[in-house]
């Protein structure tokens, strides 16, 4: 059984079907990459898996547990995470503000330290007044230390430079190494397939591809067919 | 000269109770990102709640716990109401929700307490605390002075050194990224809710027998509660305390003066307007440039 499984999922927007009965997983210790053009509905797959978009159909189950009735706290607190798009920082809140906000008040912020040594040197600094890069550093850092089972992160990458996109690409690695699941959204492809283990290409709210990262990164030319629907439906290796 | 010093001293009483009002709207709007409309209405609740059982039979310090409880329920059910269904909405709806809410319990209270039927308020805190510069200053002013000072003191410490207040802080920006963090995010907003419905509840009773003790005009006590507000620019606990205390000094000064006083109680709407036209300068100054 997967840690994260979720099955035939339906997420309805104003009536029309975004997320039409999808089915994805997340193991403990491997990146679960998903990938699809604008409006695929992958954000709407991880706000139905998180709780904060409505489900009208199948399941959420996070290490056996039936959470898709849950509230968007149960799941946080069972141990599902999503950071959102847009740096969701605390503005007026220092660094270390935030960091405290999630961490056990036994445990101090030296993990988030660890990963992103640079947040030290920031941590009196109103979070509003940090760069792109060191928000999204902080959300990742933020939520790291509420210790979830299931980190799912998307578009980590937007607007960032590509120096900062690739530390944090490294930085989700290094999580999943240490046992999380990670459930990546990400715009660049070529970045996400490079430190994923299992990809899924969404197009009009349903799976069209599932299998291996590395065998959708060897043949970019299906990725770029599976992308725009010219593509047969798929599994990979 | 004495009768003015007298007459701001008066003041200070009712000064007392705006700042606490007042500071209760800051916290509220702070924390739950809501501009209370009901503040004082639910004080009112509270202050005829007690009345109700001391006029029954019942003890007045058994009357008055009861009578914060009822209070404090009130500020819950509003507070569950808010926190269910008006969660997601704007600033300017969730306002709207607790001034048709006021509307509704002025209605509702003005008829179970008998309209203009006169109740008698017992005291809280009778007698003189002491004469200063020849003018006695009541038990009751010193009293919600000193509440509203403790009060103030006690929230700022509250948000900036525990954890539940630096959880609130982190709720009040950004409520969604506050519950996929598992903070409990319901629970410490109804928590706001029941907190400044018990301290807004204690205000009431504190001065309701040097008001008029009619439930709207109560409740109307909400006006000069959020021109204190709105002179800490709904943030500053300090600006709100302050400023509640300086609408109740100015209003007993104008009550001493027979040509002002009749106009006493618009020196809270004199002051909202101040205080909006001073925060837009800006605007205008650069839409004339």
């Amino acid at each position: 059984m997967s840690l994260l499984d979720v099955s035939g999922l339906v997420v309805n927007r104003a009536g029309v079907g975004v997320v039409r009965g999808t089915s994805v997983t997340a193991e403990a210790g491997q990146i679960s990459v998903l990938l699809g053009a604008n409006g695929a509905g992958k954000t709407t797959l991880l706000e139905g898996i998180a709780g904060i978009a409505p489900v009208a159909a199948g399941r959420v189950v996070l290490n056996g547990a039936d959470l898709t009735r849950a509230s968007p706290g149960d799941r946080a607190r069972a141990g599902l995470a999503l950071i959102e798009q847009g740096r969701t920082v605390f503005a007026r809140l220092t660094t270390e503000e935030n960091l405290r906000v999630s961490m056990d008040p036994e445990t101090g912020p030296e993990n988030a330290y660890a990963l992103f040594p640079e947040l030290r040197q920031r941590s009196g600094i109103a979070a509003g007044m940090l760069s792109g890069g060191e928000q999204q550093m902080l959300v990742i850092a933020r939520a790291l230390l509420a210790r979830p089972r299931v980190l799912m992160i998307d578009e980590m990458s937007a607007g960032l430079a590509p120096v900062i996109v690739s530390r944090l690409m490294k930085a989700v690695r290094r999580l999943a190494d240490e046992g999380m699941a990670v459930l990546l959204v990400e715009q660049f492809a070529s970045l996400a397939l490079a430190i994923g283990d299992r990809a899924y290409v969404l197009r009009r709210g349903g799976v069209v591809y599932e299998g291996g990262c590395d065998t959708l990164a060897r043949d970019p030319e299906r990725l770029h067919h599976l992308y725009l629907g010219d593509a047969p439906v798929g599994r990979g290796e | 000269m004495d009768g003015l010093l007298t007459a701001a001293t008066a003041g200070l009483s009712a000064g007392g109770a705006y700042a606490i009002l007042g500071v209760c709207a800051v916290f509220t709007y702070r924390l739950v990102a809501v501009v209370n409309f009901t503040g004082a209405a639910i004080g009112a609740t509270g202050a005829f709640a007690m009345v109700a059982l001391i006029e029954a039979g019942m003890a007045q310090f058994p009357a008055i716990v009861l009578g914060v409880l009822a209070g404090t329920l009130t500020a819950t059910a509003i507070g569950v109401v808010m926190t269910r269904w008006f969660s997601g909405a704007t600033a300017s709806t969730k306002a709207a929700v607790t001034a048709a809410l006021l509307v509704g319990m002025i209605a509702v209270g003005l008829r179970l307490t008998g309209g203009q039927d006169a109740h008698l308020f017992p005291a809280v805190a009778p007698g003189s605390a002491f004469r200063f510069a020849g003018v006695e200053v009541t038990n009751a002013g010193v009293l919600t002075v000193i509440l509203a000072v403790v009060f103030t003191f006690a929230a700022e410490t509250f948000l900036a050194r525990t954890r539940t207040g630096l959880r609130l802080r982190a709720l009040s920006e950004r409520p969604m990224a506050a519950e996929l963090m598992g903070i409990p995010v319901r629970r410490l907003a109804i928590t706001v809710w029941m907190l400044t419905g018990a301290m807004t509840t204690v205000a009431l009773i504190i001065i309701a027998p040097q008001r008029s003790p009619n439930f709207a005009s109560m409740s109307l006590l909400v006006v000069p509660a959020l021109a204190a507000a709105l002179i800490g620019a709904f943030s500053s606990f300090r600006a709100a305390l302050l400023g509640g205390l300086l609408i109740g000094i100015v209003e007993g000064l104008a009550s001493g003066i027979d040509r002002f006083s009749q106009y006493r109680g618009a020196v809270p709407f004199i002051v909202i307007l101040a205080v909006l036209l001073w925060s837009q300068r800006g605007a205008r100054w650069d839409e004339a440039r």
